[in-house]
């Protein structure tokens, strides 16, 4: 009798809580799982908007993507992007963060400039810094060339080349559009890794700088070895995660930038940008079901990473 | 080891003015105890010869050097910090061995990896790492050592923060709250742990502390702080059975002393609850306190005779009684009285003890605590009336 009315309770209680779990379990499997599901069965045809039926490739398009050229460049094009921009823009946040925390005046302005860049619309940003990378009335080009005739030409190879061959067309050569697409990646993410930084930064125990210092710790490097960059440990790994899956899903820059082709040569054909001419402009949906799937384990392979180091060094 | 000489240190955070020219001489080898309720400036004081906060003015001195202008780093002192302040990456042993890498190693030998195989690392690693086990093996946490702070208790914790300071040879210990995290039964084996390494290794302490019993129980003195001053700094039994002002009495001893309002009449006699006391002042006084600690009060014994002037006499009933198994609290309802009167009674005594009853109390005027209108000890009180007190007057 008592056994029963225990299972009776019990049960009462599994069914409640898989209703009040429900309407967040519907969603999910809605807007996340099924659409993962259908993008990677997609992946495996040669589906188009608008047409009737489709058939199934198999492995067709993955194998496009394993051997094409322009793939090539695509993953060229992203995987530079990343290795550049990442440790960059966190080494240049946590830079940020620490000299911003040493102020003791003056520091939300600093925020706020440093934070404006993320803030601000990247498509506006991308005119301004098209017109600044002009090739003849752009700041940069006009700025290298007043140094043209001088000292730092003879001592700068680069520029004397460029001093007689004409200056770079950044925008439009093979060989720098990349690296500029990185610059501004960069300096319009920063901010955002100094700000978690700087949140991390407010929760590195005070104590353990007077500890540090009482036991003979007298640099500042060693300061930052001893205590602070222990201590920002979680926030890093976050950071970085973060820093990979915006570097990996980078489009606006390079939309905004090469609205068609993306760059000289496909030379900026980032992943995100292949998703959208194939499958959403060229309408070859299948394909750009592929890359996504392939984008999706990237991501996951990162995730998986991060919550590997984050369980691995648990403090206090 | 090393004397520590404090002279008119002041220090102000703001308009707050946290110490106002406090002064102390602390021997070598010393246990010297800073006590004194929360916002008293002994934390402040502390960090200030350690060298973590500046002062405003004053000078600190070690071993008869000044240390203006040495940075913390350099002045040679340990501290134990009330949070422990342990870096969580480093295990036990790390810990334990950061005060020596820092200054027996230099930047190239600290470096990971590399940094053994620098010249001279070998040895001088082995020595800190023989060191470390010593001081472990001191304070028992030797099994602990390949362990994270994170694994710990916070007796172990504590522990291990003692270790991290006694590693090297300090010119002093400093100790901030150390205990105030611990629970009680853990305080009071920690407490007698402290107090016998300090016998052994025969280094000055500097302890801070707002837990009078700790400060009674470990120091060779004890300087009582409030408001930013030193009130009083002597031996434990001295401060206790000698207090200099009204607040070290009431801050130092538990329960609380008790204070009487008493008045003073002509010739200087003092009159609690317009009873003549057979005490005289020497000066004339605007108003006086009569100080009892709880074991001054006693039940006056039936038999006794009504009028031995040694003794002043009240009568109370009583409200409450507290039974430690060792020892009774009883708190008695003067009439008159502002506040109870709290006295200790033996267990035996517990009979003669009824809620509610009317108890016969008397206490040795000659024991009695006489402070002024301002909390200064009245000292030099006669028992008969001063030939010269109306000339004084």
């Amino acid at each position: 009798m008592t056994r029963s009315r225990m299972n009776t309770t019990a049960r009462q209680q599994r069914n409640t809580a898989w209703a009040l779990t429900a309407p967040a379990l519907i969603l999910m499997c809605v807007i996340l799982l099924i659409p993962v599901v259908i993008a990677t069965y997609l992946s495996f045809t040669n589906y188009a908007l608008g047409n009737p039926g489709y058939d199934m490739v198999g492995t067709q398009n993955y194998e496009k993507l394993l051997t094409r050229s322009s793939y090539a460049r695509m993953f060229t094009a992203t995987f530079t992007y990343v290795v550049v921009v990442v440790p960059l823009s966190v080494g240049l946040g946590l830079g940020a963060a620490l000299l911003i925390n040493s102020l003791t005046h003056l520091r939300d302005v600093y925020k706020t400039i440093y934070f404006l860049p993320v803030m601000a619309t990247l498509i506006a940003m991308a005119i301004a810094w098209e017109f600044m990378l002009h090739p003849t009335i752009g700041v940069i080009n006009r700025t290298l060339e007043t140094g043209c005739g001088t000292l730092i030409e003879s001592l700068w190879p680069w520029l004397a080349y460029h001093c007689q061959n004409g200056m770079p067309l950044w925008l439009g050569d093979k060989r720098y559009a990349i690296w500029v697409i990185c610059f501004v990646g960069i300096w319009q993410g920063f901010g955002f890794n100094m700000v978690l930084y700087l949140a991390g930064l407010t929760s590195v125990h005070r104590e353990l700088y007077h500890a540090a210092e009482i036991d003979g710790v007298r640099s500042g490097w060693e300061r930052f070895r001893l205590v602070t960059w222990p201590a920002l440990g979680p926030t890093t790994v976050f950071v970085i995660t973060i820093s990979c899956i915006r570097a990996f899903q980078v489009f606006d820059t390079i939309e905004a930038f090469y609205p068609i082709g993306a760059g000289p040569g496909k030379s900026a054909y980032v992943m995100m940008f292949a998703i959208y001419e194939k499958g959403v402009k060229q309408n070859l949906v299948g394909m750009g079901a592929a890359i996504t799937v392939l984008f999706l384990l990237f991501v996951m392979m990162i995730t998986l990473a991060q919550r590997w180091f984050v369980e691995r060094r648990v403090h206090y | 080891m090393a004397n520590l000489h404090i002279d008119q240190i002041a220090k102000s955070f703001g308009q707050t003015q946290v110490l106002r020219g406090v002064s102390l001489h602390i021997e070598d080898g010393e246990f010297i105890s800073l006590v004194g309720p929360s916002g008293c400036g002994k934390s402040t004081l502390l960090r200030i010869i350690a060298g973590l906060e500046s002062q405003d003015s004053g000078d600190i001195q070690i071993n008869n050097t000044s240390m203006a202008g040495t940075r913390a780093a350099d002045r040679n002192l340990s501290m134990v910090f009330q949070s422990y302040a342990l870096y969580p990456h480093l295990s036990v042993g790390e810990n334990i061995a950061v005060p020596l890498r820092m200054r027996q190693l230099n930047t190239l030998q600290r470096l990971p990896l590399i940094g053994p195989l620098m010249p001279g690392a070998r040895a001088a690693r082995t020595a800190i790492q023989q060191a470390v086990t010593q001081a472990a093996t001191t304070l028992e946490i030797d099994a602990l050592l390949n362990r994270k702070p994170g694994q710990l208790s916070g007796g172990q914790r504590q522990r291990v923060a003692l270790g991290r300071a006694l590693v090297r040879d300090p010119a002093a210990f400093l100790l901030d709250e150390p205990l105030s995290n611990l629970d009680a039964k853990l305080r009071v084996q920690t407490r007698t742990e402290i107090a016998e390494l300090h016998r052994r290794l025969g280094a000055t302490f500097v302890y801070v502390t707002h837990d009078q019993v700790e400060a009674m129980t470990m120091s060779s003195r004890i300087a009582v702080m409030m408001s930013g001053e030193i009130l009083q700094c002597g031996a434990p039994d001295v401060v206790y059975d000698d207090p200099d002002d009204i607040r070290v009495a009431e801050f130092i001893g538990s329960p609380k002393i008790n204070i009487l309002p008493a008045t003073l009449q002509a010739q200087g006699q003092i009159h609690l609850l317009d009873t003549p006391l057979q005490l005289f002042t020497r000066k004339p006084h605007d108003s006086v306190q009569i100080g009892l600690r709880p074991e001054m009060i006693e039940l006056a014994p039936a038999e006794a005779p009504a009028h031995d002037t040694r003794y002043a006499q009240l009568t109370g009933t009583l409200a409450h009684l507290e039974n430690l198994g060792s020892e009774l609290y009883a708190q008695i309802e003067v009439p008159g009285l502002p506040r109870r009167l709290i006295l200790r009674a033996a267990p035996r005594q517990r009979s003669a003890l009824h809620m509610g009853a009317p108890v016969a109390l008397r206490f040795d005027t000659t024991q009695a605590l006489i402070f002024d209108g301002v909390g200064k000890r009245v000292r030099h009180l006669l028992h008969a009336p001063d030939a010269s007190w109306r000339q004084a007057s």
